[in-house]
This record gives structure tokens, C-alpha cells and sequence, in this order.
């Protein structure tokens, strides 16, 4: 048996080179901001392969608070982030409880027509959205921007935690409902703290959607006062990049970061938090 | 109190169905009417109803743009798919190999590029990697001494360009999925497959890709839709407002939007969202079987 067991280790070798190739490959795009952002702006603009910085700076993260708004976008987007995750979750979690817990005529249309209502693309009903805000004289609004966000992803949100309350045992409830427990009760006592996992990806689903916009909050936005970093990061490579380039990585490494922490600290719900739903039946 | 019981429902999922209403439900509908009116830049306010015309100009003549880009968005979508299934297949099963120490360090590694926002990672890869002066795959063909490629001046290299990074974007949902489920599979039919002497192909065959079929076929639509969808890859690398590159790919996504928010022409472009949208309902009809909600 000795051979096979070379064998084996020749071919666990393989693999591990296999994947380190493909885990650097994979970061090279990263990597290679990171280099950039903190190499001064002679090593990005050359045109000869360097990989390594040849002075090591820390001027181009400096630079991005003192000469661009970056608190002013942090702040917009933390607004916006924290507004439409009250909005879009205070609504769903109670819808999706509802839809999930309760069986009465017309439920489970209702259910079929918001994921056909999901599967339309927002950017094809943008200049709808644009016209009527502007009537209404939404525009350049912070309340109006987190109404559109929450809109956006209130489906979704609904959909992801029925499927996940569906999951958990009506008999659990039925021993409250004896005692007496109300409806809102139950939700807060038992469902909530049961369907963690759902709650917690899709509430960090909607922070990370509204994080990533840039879209909307650079149409509907009209000052850049009122950008969010999206939008500003969107704006700084917008207008000649050739010059902000190693600025433009800075300010990209620093807006990946938060996102980058939040999405590995709930890494262990993700497959749970957004398979439930669907693999049932 | 039973009309009250009866009504309990219904006020509870009220505020969703307001905002749901309002921001998903009354724009589609706006945008119906939208697309029967002769609204441009020159009938801001003063538009009236010219019926169908819009949707004749879309669908029946060849130069208004949509049919090539109904085809290049068909191919696409296809095309990513293929891709992104069988190279995730056989990286989760890598992952899976018994033995394989470091795979949970390979796992995070691998995650990075989903967990990258979507726009932050076109825009690197537009300046970083594509770009004709100082991206890397340029310098690293001037070491080499080759000359230059224009990445993204022409279709065809536009569009290669587009789908290597949609796959970077997109592969590490597959990849994750995909070895979620894979841990979901009894081993003891692999046991009893190599007592047959069942090699990996018909392992793979026979046991693995049938016993993944039910549980990714959710994944797997949801992603058919996110990459029928694609605009952000598109737009930001190719047509970004003052910095065109050159070519002119278009998904029907990209077209619609240029033809609202570039040319002016919102009926036009109303009419082409509307024809997505029933496009997109004979789709969720027929995928409608794979996330059937069990009552």
C-alpha cells in the first residue's frame, strides 16, 4: 500500500498548489489596489511592471479625508444605511411573519406575485421613480433615497425570513398561544431570537445593498454634499482618474473594509440565512 | 372577532404592501404608461398617447439596437452560466477532498471577491487591470514585450473582458453553494460505489450531480436571473457618462437605461422595459416548478 500512499500525498500536493494559484489569482485585483494605495503616484501611472511599492506612503489615505469629502460620504451613507435597515426590516419581519404563520385566501398569489415583482429590474423603472419623486419633490432627499432603498429590498427581505420562520415548528408557538401570548408577543419572544441566522443575513444583506448603491444615490442626489461614498468613490474615478488613480484605490480599500468585516463575521449564517427559503419542496 | 382574526393578517404585512406598492408596483405601471406616450426631453409635460409605436420601433426595426442587444444579452447569460457552474463544480469538489488541511484557509480566500462591493471591484478592474496605459495585464504584456491591447475598445474583447469579471464577481456564490450542498451528500454511497468500482467520473455522474440537482436548482435560478440583470459590469466598464470606451456592447439593461437617462428617449425606453419585464414573467413561469413553495 505504500504506493498509493506517495500517491496520494503527489496528488494533495497538486491540489494545494492548485488552489494558492488560484487564491492569489483571485486577490491579484485586490492585492494590487492595496500596492497602489499606498505607493506614490510616479509607481501607478508608469507604465513598467512593479509589483512592489518602491516608497511606502500613507499620503494617498490622508489625502482622501483632507482633500475629498470622505467623512461627509461616510456620514450619507451611514444615514442611509441605518434608515433603510429600520424601515425595510421593521416592515418584512412583520410581513414575513404573517405570511409565514398565518393561512387565509390569497396568501400564496400575493407570495407568487412579489417574486415575479422581484425579478423586475429597478433600473428599468428608475426614470418612472425619477418622475414621480420629482413631482412629489423628493428629490435630493435623504427620506426619499431610504423609502426607494427599503422598497428595493423589502421583497427579498420578506421572502429570505419566511422561508426561514417556515422552518421553525409551529408547536414551539402553540404552547405560548396557550398561555395566552399575542401575536406580537410570540414574534418578539420566540420567532425572533429562533430565526437569528435569516434575520441577521438579511438585515446585513440590505446594509450591504445600500452600502454598494451608486446608482440611485448619484441620479437622485443632485449636490455632491449629499453623496454617499458610493457615489463619491463614483465620482472621484469619474472625473479624471488618470490623476486620483492611487487616491481612487485608497479611498477603495478603505470603503471595502467595513464591508469586508461585516460579511466574515456572518459568513457561518450565509448558507443557512439564504438557502433555507429555497430548498425546501 | 372573526372578521377581526380575519383582517389580523392583512394589517400586519399593510406597511410593506404600502412600500412595496409605491416603489415597486406604481413605477411599473407608470412606466407602462410611459411607454404608450411620445414623453422625450421635448414632451417633458406636454407628451400625448401615441399607442403602440414605441414597442414597433423596438421590436420590428433592426437599427433601434434592441434585438442585437436581446442576443447579446441571450448569449451572455448563457455563456455565464456555463462557466460559472462547471468551474465552481470542480473548485467546491476540490475543497471537498479529503485531507485537504487548508481548505477552510482557501475558502476565505476565495470569498474575497463577493464580499468586495460590486462597483468598488469593476471600477479596480476597469482602471487596474483593463485599463490601456497602466493597467496590469498591459504591463505585463510591455515586459514581456508585446505591444498593447485595447481591452475595451471593441465587442468582442469588450465582452470577454465583461465576462471574466462577472466570473470573478460570481464565482464564489457558486463555489460556496455548491460545497454546501456537496456536505449534504451521504457518503456512504460513495462507499458503496467503489466496491462496485465506480471511478470519479461516474461517481460524479451518478451520484454527486443528482443529488446536488434539487438542492441548487434555487441557487442556480437566482443566479440565471442576477446575470440576465447584469448592468453594473457593463455600464461602469464600457459607458460610463464622458469616458465611452469604444465599444458598443449593450444588454437590453444598458440599453433601456441609455435610452432614459442618455438619449432622452423615455418612451422608447419605457416600451423596452416593459417587453424585459414580460420577458422576464414567461421565464418565472417556466422556472416557476424549481422554488415551488411547499403549503
Amino acid at each position: 500500500m505504500g504506493g498509493n500512499k506517495i500517491k496520494r500525498r503527489i496528488g494533495l500536493t497538486l491540489l494545494n498548489v492548485v488552489f494558492i494559484i488560484l487564491c492569489f489569482v483571485g486577490m491579484i485585483p485586490i492585492l494590487y489596489a492595496l500596492i497602489l494605495s499606498v505607493s506614490d503616484g510616479n509607481n501607478a501611472l508608469s507604465s513598467s511592471l512593479s509589483l512592489l511599492p518602491k516608497k511606502f506612503t500613507l499620503h494617498n489615505y490622508s489625502a482622501i479625508f483632507i482633500e475629498e469629502p470622505f467623512v461627509l460620504w461616510l456620514k450619507n451613507s451611514v444615514i442611509l444605511s441605518i434608515g433603510t435597515c429600520v424601515l425595510a426590516m421593521g416592515t418584512s419581519v412583520v410581513a414575513a411573519y404573517s405570511f409565514s404563520r398565518h393561512r387565509y385566501k390569497g396568501r400564496k398569489s400575493i407570495l407568487k406575485l412579489l417574486l415575479l415583482l422581484n425579478a423586475f429590474p429597478q433600473i428599468l423603472s428608475m426614470f418612472a421613480i425619477f418622475r414621480l419623486f420629482k413631482e412629489c419633490n423628493m428629490l435630493n432627499s435623504r427620506v426619499g433615497l431610504v423609502i426607494i432603498y427599503a422598497g428595493s429590498m423589502c421583497i427579498f427581505s420578506i421572502w429570505n425570513m419566511k422561508g426561514y420562520f417556515d422552518t421553525i415548528p409551529i408547536e414551539i408557538e402553540e404552547a405560548s398561544k396557550i398561555d395566552g401570548a399575542s401575536d406580537m408577543k410570540l414574534l418578539r419572544k420566540v420567532i425572533l431570537p429562533l430565526a437569528r441566522p435569516a434575520i441577521i443575513v438579511t438585515a446585513v444583506m440590505v446594509l450591504i445593498f445600500v452600502w454598494n448603491e451608486y446608482l440611485f444615490a448619484t441620479t437622485f442626489m443632485l449636490n455632491d454634499k449629499s453623496y454617499t461614498l458610493a457615489g463619491g468613490l463614483y465620482q472621484l474615478q469619474a472625473n479624471d482618474y488618470s490623476r486620483s488613480w492611487p487616491l481612487f484605490s485608497a479611498a477603495a480599500i478603505l470603503v471595502s473594509i467595513p464591508i469586508l468585516i461585516v460579511f466574515f463575521c456572518i459568513q457561518k449564517y450565509m448558507v443557512s440565512g439564504l438557502t433555507a427559503g429555497g430548498v425546501k419542496g | 372577532m372573526r372578521l377581526k382574526r380575519k383582517l389580523v393578517p392583512w394589517i400586519y404585512s399593510l406597511p410593506a404592501m404600502v412600500l412595496i406598492g409605491a416603489i415597486i408596483v406604481f413605477p411599473i405601471l407608470y412606466t407602462g404608461f410611459i411607454s404608450v406616450t411620445n414623453m422625450n426631453l421635448f414632451h417633458w409635460s406636454n407628451y400625448r398617447i401615441i399607442g403602440l409605436e414605441n414597442y414597433e420601433r423596438a421590436l420590428l426595426k433592426v437599427d433601434s439596437g434592441f434585438l442585437k442587444a436581446i442576443g447579446t444579452t441571450i448569449m451572455w447569460t448563457i455563456l455565464n452560466m456555463i462557466l460559472q457552474i462547471a468551474i465552481a463544480y470542480f473548485i467546491a469538489l476540490g475543497l471537498n477532498v479529503k485531507g485537504l488541511r487548508l481548505s477552510r484557509l482557501y475558502k476565505t480566500l476565495l470569498m474575497f471577491p463577493w464580499a468586495m462591493p460590486a462597483y468598488v471591484s469593476i471600477l479596480l478592474w476597469r482602471v487596474g487591470i483593463y485599463n490601456t496605459e497602466f493597467g496590469l495585464l498591459n504591463k505585463i504584456l510591455t515586459t514581456l514585450g508585446i505591444h498593447k491591447v485595447n481591452y475595451l475598445s471593441e465587442n468582442v474583447p469588450a465582452f470577454i473582458s465583461c465576462m471574466v469579471l462577472n466570473l470573478w464577481m460570481a464565482l464564489p456564490f457558486m463555489i460556496m453553494m455548491i460545497d454546501g450542498a456537496l456536505q449534504s451528500v451521504d457518503r456512504s454511497y460513495y462507499e458503496s460505489a467503489k466496491l462496485d468500482g465506480a471511478g470519479f467520473l461516474a461517481q460524479n455522474i451518478y451520484i454527486t450531480i443528482p443529488a446536488l440537482k434539487p438542492i441548487l436548482a434555487p441557487a442556480v435560478i437566482m443566479t440565471t436571473f442576477t446575470t440576465f440583470k447584469q448592468f453594473d459590469i457593463v455600464y461602469l466598464l464600457t459607458m460610463q457618462k464622458g469616458s465611452l470606451t469604444g465599444s458598443t456592447l449593450q444588454t437590453i439593461i444598458t440599453y433601456a437605461q441609455q435610452n432614459a437617462f442618455v438619449s432622452n428617449n423615455y418612451g422608447l425606453s419605457s416600451a423596452v422595459s416593459i417587453v424585459i419585464f414580460v420577458f422576464i414573467i414567461v421565464f418565472s413561469l417556466f422556472t416557476n416548478r424549481g422554488i415551488k413553495e411547499e403549503v
